[in-house]
């Protein structure tokens, strides 16, 4: 078998779930021995259902699947798949902080390990020293795993799904088989050199192993690929072999983000530059600091202006926007409100008392399913529905809840049979909807959003940028966090550039548009 | 959502409102049937008017902390200690040793709020500690004696009769209905709710979660306390053994009348339907002269089946 | 390089961790911090022969209360069945031994284990939070216990055919505490060298990655469980004999709060992850240093038992509490 023969290839796998939503649609992609093949797309694109196909967590309608040059049926189950060589490193909540680094390196696989019910441990750690020695690993066993910094964990895992692999394949044994490691988004917690000191790492054992790495951050796909795929709306529209052609970064942003569909949508929505010299400052950060996040942020935010921090998951973006409204509390600085100074440990509710709102679009976090939409409505809106027939007692009335939030229905056209019904059973952009509904009214001066349009459809992120636009035009001043610079460019009327935690430059839409290429 | 009338998915919606009505006709029926006195003397209301009252004033404040998806142990022993203090301060104080009742009462509400808002220790071992601590509390201070009040004035907070009921009565209606008022017509009780149901998304929406964990921890251990001194007037005086028994009952009640452990689904509203099963099944079962302890095996067997029933399992991702 | 290679043989391994037990655990300081106390106040009495002996006893007896519990914390759920098992398990004995002699003792473990296996399986499939429904389980089978001494007429449930097991082949050594080394032995084993010990704490520090790692987390739960009423069972004739080869008949909360006093003074912090038996141990040492030391000296009223133990077990959990900073608890 020649070096460029693949050892795992899928053709034409397609997935649909609920006979709608077509999540994967005729898609190939072959691994070679000893590369790291980058799959990369926006969030929806196919990447995870792809891999997840591959470690048997999900079956896929159809399609083929080779390994070694063989056709062999796709796997079962993720024991099956790891039985023959394909393991997954996942993205988040992976390792397990209380263990000490050789128990989490063979959690799961003490079978091999025991003797009459009792566990081998000279054993376990005998071999543990020799796989860390081969991967070039240096850290103490003993150690606790929440003890390591977030790029030894990673590399941890790492080293946990090579030598799971190995075990369950008895590597001694017959042919050779070499172990494909998926790495989803492994660098989102890490910090810059870390990424580096990971990607060294990876460099390294490609001599024994391949890699398939899902990624969206292209700056370091294009560093450390050897080939990559594009998926968008599940379909592998590119394919390039580093080695052989000359790609840019700008090429394959293009590539993630599609010309169709919604590239229209938002150059009908980008937000004429007004002046915001002469309007009133609302909320200005200065020197804001949390240890491990983010450093010295300052900025200033107008009114009816939106500033979009932009950079790299994992750059600490989310961390400011989280610390401005009190999610998590920043250690130094200074944020103040009009001119009014906020406790940096005060509580998310003393930050709405102050005029800030928070709208995150991750399903279930910010509502409350099983309530109705009156409901989910007026949780902020109190002083809208309640009357003081006594100056202690307020009450609220459920006829002022109900027009409230009929109002609100009306305007952002949730699609539900009344008030009443209850949230859960509505779709995302509906649900998403009702989420930023209860700001609507309640007209906070600053509010902080987070994915606003994450995992919904392309209709639903238009109404929802027409309410955000809207809600802008009637001066309300917003910061906005996000994964898709689309969003930047349809929202921002200024861009942040964040990166390892400090602000790296500051640009115009204009220019940010231009920047990106859009 | 409207689901048609009797379909499987109505019932399942509406599991925790009919078990406890169908619970409690089949009670009425089968006490009925075993005692052909049930009911119908004037007497015998008064009876049990008196066994429910002050339970059900306890029964609304531990309601409203389950609501809240926390629990509180300490309701039993903090009745006892009420009880207690109003009993043994009444000869030299008179009535104002209610006050100190009461902000005995508060104090320990207060301290179980502050131990679970802010100290994160979890509800039931928070309150199983402060439980100790009040027992204790109440043997020291009445040297573990029993202690007699024959004042008719003391008597008099309980068991003046109006229109024919006793007023401990009234003040149990009272104290139920201005619960209801305040979980359903307030924000505050909508903030419980809230935090019940989703206590991130609460905490995102403006929710003051400390101080509503606090604030409830300290109205139920008010009304436990308010229950304590309408029971000591009702049985003039107090003893050791107030309260002992009351833990199991107490929970029974709250989740028989629909309330889920897990919270955010129910409401004091259905603690009075709840409560009414439990004691006059109570009663009925020493009717029939069914030995205490089987009494309790049969509460607790109650309460734990109508808290696997009433849970509602789509809200839970990690149960601990 | 080479010294390390030498501290990963498991000999090292232990001597490191309890190296580490030293280093982390304030229980270690609270024991020497006692010891010197009481022996500076009461030094006649506290170090006296029987009184070292009762600590010794005391030691098995709340150690047992809390070893198995312990496997349940590590997995951030509580089981307090451990009264009830203790309980009724001993009116189960006095009930079976007229049929079945001596080994009417073994009904211990077996009841222990079929408690733990009814509370991991209700706690696991219907989802009931794990305190109420252990508390509920607790308070049935003492109700139960309290109702077949009423039932049987009698005041006491005592077997006193088992008196021989009072009798201690060492001098000084209590036979409850050499009934109680067994299960101690088995709980460190189980911990430190079995797959199950590494399973509790991972499933504890993060269920969801223990998913991700293949474990099978209903399973091991209710493992957990399990293993908890089994050992509190074996435990249990520890208890028996020390009372006199008879078993408690009536309900008393202090009793309950000494099993989980033991193990948050020890240590294991109630959101699960780390911790074990080996705190445990600790912990309880502590609570039975603080008791026997406290009552000894003049004006403490044995009769405010509860008053201690409440602001004891409060302290403990405030003490306890920085490792559940940022959760949202319950």
């Amino acid at each position: 078998m020649g070096t460029l023969d693949p050892i795992l290839e899928v053709r034409d796998v397609s997935k649909t779930f609920d006979r709608v939503v077509r999540a994967l649609d005729n898609v190939s992609i072959m691994v070679r021995r000893n590369e790291i093949v980058s799959v990369v797309g926006e969030n929806g694109a196919g990447k995870s259902t792809l891999m997840k196909i591959l470690v048997g967590v999900y079956q896929p309608d159809s399609g083929e699947m080779y390994q070694m040059g063989r056709k062999v049926p796709f796997p079962r189950d993720p024991l099956d798949a790891l039985s023959r060589g394909i393991s997954i490193v996942y993205q988040e909540r992976g390792v397990i902080p209380h263990l000490k680094v050789y128990q989490f390196l063979f959690l799961g696989l003490e079978e091999k390990f025991t003797r009459l019910g009792r566990l081998q441990l000279g054993k376990i750690i005998g071999l543990a020293k020799s796989v860390f020695e081969e991967l070039g690993l240096k850290c103490d066993l003993a150690s606790s795993m929440y003890e390591l910094p977030p790029s030894t964990q990673k590399m941890v895992e790492i080293a946990r799904a090579i030598l799971s692999v190995r075990l369950m394949v008895g590597m001694d044994g017959e042919a050779e088989i070499i172990p494909v490691i998926i790495l989803d988004e492994p660098t989102a917690p890490l910090s810059i050199e870390e990424r580096d000191e990971l990607f060294n790492y990876l460099l390294n054992l490609k001599k024994s192993n391949s890699f398939i790495f899902v990624s969206h951050i292209i700056p370091e796909v294009m560093k450390f690929s050897d080939r990559i795929y594009v998926l968008r709306d599940g379909r592998v529209v590119a394919h390039h072999d580093l080695s052989s052609e000359k790609v840019t970064e700008d090429q394959i942003f293009r590539e993630i983000v599609g010309r169709e569909s919604y590239y229209d949508l938002w150059a009908r929505y980008v937000y004429g530059a007004g002046a915001v010299e002469g309007r009133r400052v609302v909320l200005s950060v200065r020197n804001l600091t949390k240890k491990g996040y983010f450093e010295n942020i300052s900025f200033d935010l107008h009114e009816g202006e939106c500033i979009g921090l932009f950079g790299p998951a994992g750059c600490g973006k989310s961390e400011i926007a989280k610390a401005l409204y009190g999610e998590i509390a920043a250690d130094a600085g200074e944020i103040l409100v009009d001119s009014r100074k906020v406790k940096l440990k005060s509580e998310p509710y003393a930050r709405v008392k102050l005029g800030i709102g928070y709208f995150s679009g991750e399903t279930g976090k910010e509502l409350f399913l099983f309530w109705p939409i009156r409901k989910n409505v007026s949780i902020v809106n109190f002083d809208k529905v309640t009357k003081r027939p006594l100056k202690i007692i307020s009450v609220i009335s459920f006829n002022a809840e109900r027009s409230l939030a009929e109002k609100i229905m009306k305007k952002l056209r949730i699609r539900a049979p009344n008030v009443e019904t209850e949230c859960y059973s509505l779709s995302g952009g509906n649900k998403q909807k009702v989420s930023v509904g209860k700001w609507l009214e309640k007209s906070p001066k600053i509010l902080v959003l987070e994915d606003p349009t994450i995992g919904i459809d392309v209709g639903a992120r238009e109404e929802i940028y027409e309410v955000l636009l809207e809600m802008k035009k009637n001066g309300i001043a917003m910061i906005l966090v996000s994964d898709d610079p689309k969003e930047y460019a349809i929202l921002c009327d200024k861009i942040i550039s964040i990166r390892g935690g400090v602000i790296q430059a500051t640009y115009t839409n204009e220019e940010f548009r231009r920047l990106m290429g859009l | 959502m409207a689901q048609a009338w009797l379909s499987r998915e109505w019932l399942q919606r509406n599991i925790n409102t009919i078990i406890p009505i169908m619970g409690f006709i089949a009670l009425v029926i089968a006490l009925r049937m075993a005692n052909p006195y049930f009911l119908t003397s004037w007497d015998s209301v008064i009876t049990l008017v008196y066994g429910m009252s002050w339970f059900l004033i306890a029964a609304c404040g531990l309601t409203l902390v389950i609501l809240m998806g926390s629990f509180d142990f300490s309701v039993p022993s903090v009745l006892k200690l009420s009880a207690m203090i109003f009993a043994v301060l009444y000869p030299s104080m008179g009535f104002s040793s209610i006050i100190v009742a009461i902000v005995v009462g508060l104090i320990f509400g207060f301290i179980n709020g502050i131990l679970l808002a802010r100290f994160n220790i979890p509800s039931f071992m928070a309150t199983l500690a402060t439980s100790m601590v009040a027992e204790g509390l109440a043997q020291v201070i009445s040297g573990g004696y029993t202690r007699m009040i024959t004042d008719p004035a003391f008597r008099a907070v309980s068991t003046t009769m109006i229109l024919g009921l006793p007023s401990i009565f009234y003040w149990a209606i009272v104290v139920w209905v201005i619960c209801i008022f305040m979980t359903f017509m307030t924000p505050f009780g909508r903030m419980i709710y809230a935090v019940g149901s989703n206590i991130v998304g609460a905490r995102l929406a403006g929710v003051n979660v400390k101080m509503v964990r606090t604030l409830v921890f300290m109205i139920c251990s008010l009304l436990a306390s308010i229950a304590g001194i309408l029971y000591a007037s009702q049985i003039q005086g107090a003893h050791m053994q107030v309260g002992v028994l009351d833990m199991i009952p107490l929970f029974a009640s709250v989740v028989v009348g629909g309330t889920a452990l897990t919270g955010g689904v129910g409401g004091v509203h259905r603690t009075l339907l709840g409560v009414l099963i439990i004691r006059w099944l109570d009663s009925g079962l020493s009717m029939l002269a069914i030995d205490l302890n089987v009494r309790m095996i049969i509460f607790g067997a109650i309460a734990i089946t109508m808290a696997i029933l009433t849970i509602d399992r789509r809200r839970i991702r990690i149960m601990k | 390089m080479k010294s390390e290679v030498e501290r990963l043989k498991i000999g090292s391994v232990i001597a490191a961790s309890i190296w580490r037990l030293v280093k982390v655990n304030p229980a270690v300081w609270a024991i020497v911090a006692l010891v010197v106390i009481f022996s500076a106040l009461v030094p006649d009495k506290f170090l006296s022969t029987s009184n070292l002996v009762a600590i010794l006893k005391n030691f098995a007896v709340t150690s047992m209360l809390a070893v198995g519990p312990t496997f349940v914390i590590l997995l951030g759920s509580i089981d307090v069945s451990y009264m009830g098992i203790w309980m009724f398990g001993g009116a189960l004995v006095w009930l079976l031994y007229p049929y079945l002699g001596l080994a009417s003792i073994a009904i211990y473990p077996i009841f222990g284990l079929l408690v733990g296996l009814f509370n991991g399986v209700v706690h696991v499939k219907a989802k009931v939070p794990s305190f109420i429904l252990t508390i509920a389980v607790t308070a049935v089978l003492a109700f139960l216990t309290t109702y077949v001494r009423n039932i049987s007429g009698v005041l006491t449930l005592i077997v006193p055919a088992y008196n021989f097991l009072r009798e201690s082949p060492i001098p000084y050594i209590p036979s409850p505490f050499l009934l109680a080394l067994p299960v101690i032995v088995l709980a460190l084993f189980i911990m430190f060298f079995t797959k199950l010990g590494t399973y509790f704490c991972a499933i504890g520090s993060n269920e969801e990655g223990a998913k991700l790692a293949g474990i099978n987390v209903e399973k091991y739960k209710i493992l957990a469980f399990t293993l908890s009423g089994l050992l509190t069972g074996l435990g249990s004739i520890a208890i028996f004999v020390h009372l006199g080869c008879q078993t408690r008949v009536d309900f008393d909360p202090s009793e309950l709060v000494r099993g989980l006093a033991a193990i948050v003074l020890g240590g294991t912090p109630l959101a699960g992850g780390m911790g074990g038996p080996h705190r445990t141990l600790l912990g309880a040492l502590v609570y039975v240093l603080i008791f026997n030391g406290l009552f000894l000296l003049p004006g403490v009223d044995p009769n405010h038992l509860k008053l201690y133990v409440g602001t004891l077990l409060l302290g403990a959990v405030i003490a306890a509490s920085r490792a559940l900073k940022g959760a949202l608890i319950a």
